[in-house]
């Protein structure tokens, strides 16, 4: 008793040398999770269970999204009698999908993320009797399907992609948008936020997909626009990889000219998401999902995305496109009547809609209508802009499957600075390719 | 009939090898078989390639950098945990008020996930807001980016793995200290030894068997070192603080060279077999010398 | 030793830097998990308010009644199984030190330097032919596989340090090798098994890599995974993580402190053979 008061005791002198923070004021929550769902909703009497469950793994973070999948999963079972048991499982999904595809263990359904056609063809049940099948948007429609017309995944929404930016910050260092054209003008731009004590680009290189998804932002832009020649040297392997020094040289640039933010290589991706909400840095490379992030850490902030800068002036800008919630069914599945339901009610208007708003992206479905909310200005203003090209994300339609690790590693040791970066990067992307390319 | 009997105890071990064959051997065997291909670690075919991966693996650069960084995770860690155990152990088998708290709370921390450890870790670390920075800061500093460098980094995750599990060489050298008969350092001190020789002719002598088991825990665990890695830096930047476990994660799933990664779970059992061997028959050596 | 109180005075003062330097990681999670998420103060300041929030969302949104009720299962039949079946193993290893006994030995010390995760995969597969993903006994099996060799270590070294003499009475009065293993032996292992209950029990409260893989469905998942869900790449709520590592790691304390005593007893028999 007495060694536990003289331990409190000291523990208490303690705090009081390092001092105590002050409660603070907290945002109050304006909405609830489930209102939304719940108004589409024709209330019928629960229908008794079937006794089947099906399983559907996703990977779409973020508390709201998640809440809104569990809810719409509820709704199913409530309508039909199919137990769901939905798993989000974290920042592991692709290894614990490569685990169950190596020992054929998959769920009835799950999230393609962009890999329906390159990864999980081989494990996917095509899905073109649907009906929805006929309704698939064109922007994304021959990323999902496979040379013989199978189609794999059901897009509920779809992404729209450049890169997301600060207004405040812009706005305070003197720059527009919209006289960003060519990677001359972004990096002018740069020098203005660098002048006015602002971080130019942010990356998080402790999640390691920051940096993947730089390089792949960067290098269609560099490489494949508007050259059609390069497309095909590496679809077919032809392609000389010496080409690949304009990507990390202009990174290396960024880099000598201090536009990363200090930690570039070791913050994380949300500390990111926090320096763009709390108006202290202007750019980053992801997807608009960010924004809506940003908007959940401070609501008042002013948030937009931006085409993708040309190499040069007279080409085009350009936007990507590729599946972001979109779910596929499992050719192996016990319970294929069961899922096929499952896959209907995800199309079904209201909740392919519901889910796709929750989102914040354009639906993946042409008779399906997604509320961008404080997005949508952006979607009106460049989806059906024909000056933007609008391409597929770079890795997953040029490069073999794998090599996303590849961007990730070198761009980080580029960022990092390291001795021989450059003409390691190089080295390893043509390495890595050739002995990709060699085993499809 | 002794001899006989004798045998009959060894049915005792059986329901521990059937465990260690079917959960371990048998998986392992199907490792070393995938190490000859070129799966991808997700198709349902693949095809052997011979000792390709096995030739690849000594002239890859990252396997050079991870083979470096865990031989100092291992090593460095197992030295720092053993001279600070011992010392945490001669200091608490002293007598005072207390000490017991001072031994809890040197335990505690071996309690913590190292992954979880890992991730509060990041938040002492970490350049934006992290504990270290808010020091240098109140002091009038400029904050540091700490894991920026693979060097500092390495020290870093050398330092919290220590420092974490030294709890475990100091409860070993403890219990050694409790067989050290105290009448030898009274025979000493009259005697008229120093602090330092009663330390190397009695307390070293006599606790060898606890150096011994200390530093095989301590030099496995560290040459095993997974999870910390993962959290603090995930093997970056680039490859330059992956241990050889997390440099198999990274190629079995990221880079999707299944084959190759077995190759390098292979050989990284292999290095931790040899050197754990060399250790011990040293330290068996010595006893009996003692 | 003098005992003056002075000559004392330089161990509270090493004591208490001890005390600091090994705290910190605790105290950090104790001052961010009672932190509101709104308070941009700095790591080293103690929430001077009590704020309750966050281990409601650990216990709500991370589920960690839940992930608690599911480790403690987990845990404790593996635990059980450890200690018996260790026990058990270590007996014959430890009194018939014969050359295939020997090779035994050798071989459970190399199954404790086998990197788990070069394994994994296959195992994964095995496990998912018998049915054993996302089951209690499929992450209890991995468990005691994969640390029976610590367990048949410190029996092994304990049995070694217990006179032969009762065993050889006991054989005398007729008892069969199994009555003097479960009624002379199993006795007088009390202290080790503390150990071995703690280092063993530590390591699968703990778990992490096979959790990860074997256990993927919400209704099953350990509190390890559960907290690492928080902290995962995308999650914002770092007091919320904090506060779920808090949850975590209160119920291995209480078995330290309650255990302690024996815990040191039982390394001095046995790690020290």
């Amino acid at each position: 008793m007495k060694k536990l008061a003289l331990a409190s005791l000291a523990g208490l002198i303690a705090i009081s040398v390092i001092g105590c923070s002050k409660a603070p004021q907290e945002p109050v929550e304006t909405t609830t999770a489930t209102e939304t769902v719940k108004e589409t909703e024709t209330k019928k009497d629960a229908v008794a269970s079937t006794g089947v469950t099906i399983e559907f793994l996703y990977n779409l973070n973020g508390e709201s999204v998640s809440d809104a999948i569990q809810d719409v999963c509820k709704q199913f079972t409530e309508e039909t009698g199919i137990g769901v048991e939905a798993v989000m499982p974290g920042s592991n999904f692709s290894d614990i999908m490569k685990t169950r595809m190596a020992s054929n263990q998959l769920p009835d359904a799950w999230t393609t993320h962009g890999w329906a056609v390159a990864r999980y063809a081989e494990y996917l049940s095509p899905l073109n009797d649907f009906e929805f099948a006929s309704h698939i948007s064109p922007s994304i429609k021959e990323q999902i399907t496979d040379g013989e017309g199978n189609l794999y995944t059901l897009p509920i929404d779809m992404d729209l992609t450049g890169m997301i930016y600060n207004e405040n910050v812009l706005e305070e260092a003197g720059v527009n948008v919209d006289d960003i054209k060519t990677w001359a003008d972004f990096e002018a731009a740069c020098e203005k936020i660098k002048a006015a004590g602002l971080t130019p680009i942010q990356l998080g290189g402790k999640d390691s997909y920051t940096m993947g998804n730089m390089m792949d932002f960067v290098a269609p832009t560099l490489i494949t626009n508007e050259d059609e020649a390069n497309q095909a040297a590496l679809l077919d392997g032809s392609f000389d990889w010496s080409k690949w020094n304009t990507v990390v040289n202009q990174i290396d640039s960024w880099r000598q000219k201090g536009y990363f933010n200090t930690d570039a290589v070791t913050a994380d991706f949300m500390t990111g998401i926090k320096a763009l909400a709390a108006d202290k840095a202007a750019f980053m490379f992801t997807a608009a999902s960010g924004i809506t992030e940003t908007y959940v850490q401070n609501q008042d902030t002013k948030m937009g995305f931006m085409p993708l800068p040309a190499r040069e002036e007279g080409l085009k800008q350009s936007l990507m496109t590729g599946e972001h919630f979109a779910v596929g069914m499992s050719k192996t599945t016990k319970h294929p009547e069961e899922v096929k339901q499952f896959m209907e009610f995800l199309a079904r208007e209201d909740i392919s809609s519901y889910l796709a708003t929750k989102c914040g992206m354009p639906s993946g479905l042409d008779n399906v209508i997604s509320d961008t909310g404080r997005l949508a200005p952006y979607y009106d203003k460049y989806a059906n802009d024909s000056s933007i090209l609008n391409i597929p994300y770079f890795d997953r339609k040029y490069l073999p499957s794998g090599m996303w690790n590849d961007l990730c590693v070198t761009g980080a040791a580029i960022v990092s600075g390291q001795a021989d970066s450059l003409t390691v990067a190089v080295d390893q992307m043509k390495t890595s390719y050739e002995e990709k390319k060699a085993q499809e | 009939m002794k001899i006989q009997k004798k045998s009959v105890i060894n049915l005792f071990y059986i329901p521990a090898v059937i465990l260690f064959l079917v959960f371990v051997i048998y998986p392992f065997i199907q490792g070393i078989r995938l190490s000859f291909t070129n799966w991808n670690g997700y198709s349902q075919t693949m095809k052997f390639v011979g000792i390709k991966n096995y030739t690849r693996l000594f002239q890859d650069a990252n396997v050079k950098t991870a083979l470096v960084n865990t031989l100092i995770y291992g090593v460095m860690s197992t030295v720092i945990q053993n001279i600070l155990g011992l010392g945490y152990a001669l200091f608490l088998n002293t007598k005072f008020k207390g000490r017991s708290i001072v031994r809890t709370i040197i335990y505690m921390p071996v309690m913590i996930a190292p992954l979880i450890m890992g991730y509060i870790m990041y938040f002492f670390f970490q350049y934006d807001g992290g504990a270290v920075n808010d020091i240098l800061i109140a002091l009038h500093m400029e904050p540091v980016d700490l894991l920026v460098h693979s060097g500092t980094a390495i020290r870093i995750i050398v330092l919290v793995n220590s420092l974490q599990f030294v709890g475990v060489a100091m409860v070993i050298y403890l219990a050694g200290l409790q067989n050290v008969p105290t009448m030898y350092y009274e025979a000493a001190m009259i005697d008229g030894a120093t602090f330092w020789e009663r330390f190397k002719h009695i307390t070293i002598p006599l606790l060898m068997p606890a150096i011994s088991s200390s530093t095989i825990l301590n030099l496995i665990g560290g040459l095993k070192l997974f999870d910390l890695v993962m959290a603090l830096t995930s093997g970056g930047p680039g490859f330059s603080t992956h241990s050889l476990s997390t440099l198999v994660t990274n190629q079995y799933f990221s880079a999707q060279s299944a084959g190759y990664a077995s190759a390098i779970g292979i050989f990284t059992f292999l290095l931790i077999m040899i050197i754990s061997n060399v250790v011990m028959g040293y330290f068996d050596k010595k006893e009996v010398d003692v | 030793m003098k005992g003056s109180r002075v000559s004392n005075a330089w161990k509270y003062v090493l004591a208490l830097i001890i005390i600091a330097v090994h705290f910190v990681p605790i105290y950090m999670v104790v001052a961010i998990a009672f932190k509101s998420p709104y308070d941009h103060s700095s790591r080293w300041a103690f929430p001077g308010y009590l704020y309750l929030k966050n281990i409601y969302t650990a216990l709500e949104r991370g589920g960690m009644l839940l992930a608690l009720k599911n480790t403690v299962i987990i845990s404790g039949m593996s635990i059980l199984f450890i200690v018996v079946i260790g026990a058990m193993a270590a007996y014959p290893l430890a009194r018939n030190k014969s050359r295939l006994n020997n090779l035994v030995k050798g071989f459970i010390m190399g199954v404790m330097m086998i990197p788990p995760l070069s394994i994994l995969v296959p195992l994964y597969s095995f496990m998912a032919k018998i049915q054993g993903i996302n089951s209690y006994w499929g992450m209890i099996v991995t468990l005691i596989t994969f640390q029976l060799p610590t367990s048949i270590f410190l029996f092994s070294s304990f049995i070694t340090s217990i006179p032969v003499a009762l065993e050889e009475a006991a054989a005398i009065d007729g008892c069969g090798p199994f009555q003097t293993f479960f009624r002379i032996i199993m006795p007088q292992l009390k202290p080790v098994t503390a150990s071995v209950i703690i280092i063993t029990g530590v390591n699968c409260w703990n778990n992490y890599q096979f959790a990860l893989y074997l256990l993927q469905s919400p209704r099953i998942k350990t509190i390890t995974l559960a907290i690492a869900g928080f902290f995962s790449a995308d999650s914002a709520n770092v007091n919320g993580a904090a506060a779920a590592a808090f949850i975590g790691i209160l119920p291995m304390v209480a078995v330290f402190l309650f255990l302690q005593k024996y815990f040191i007893q039982g390394m001095v028999d046995s790690a020290i053979k």
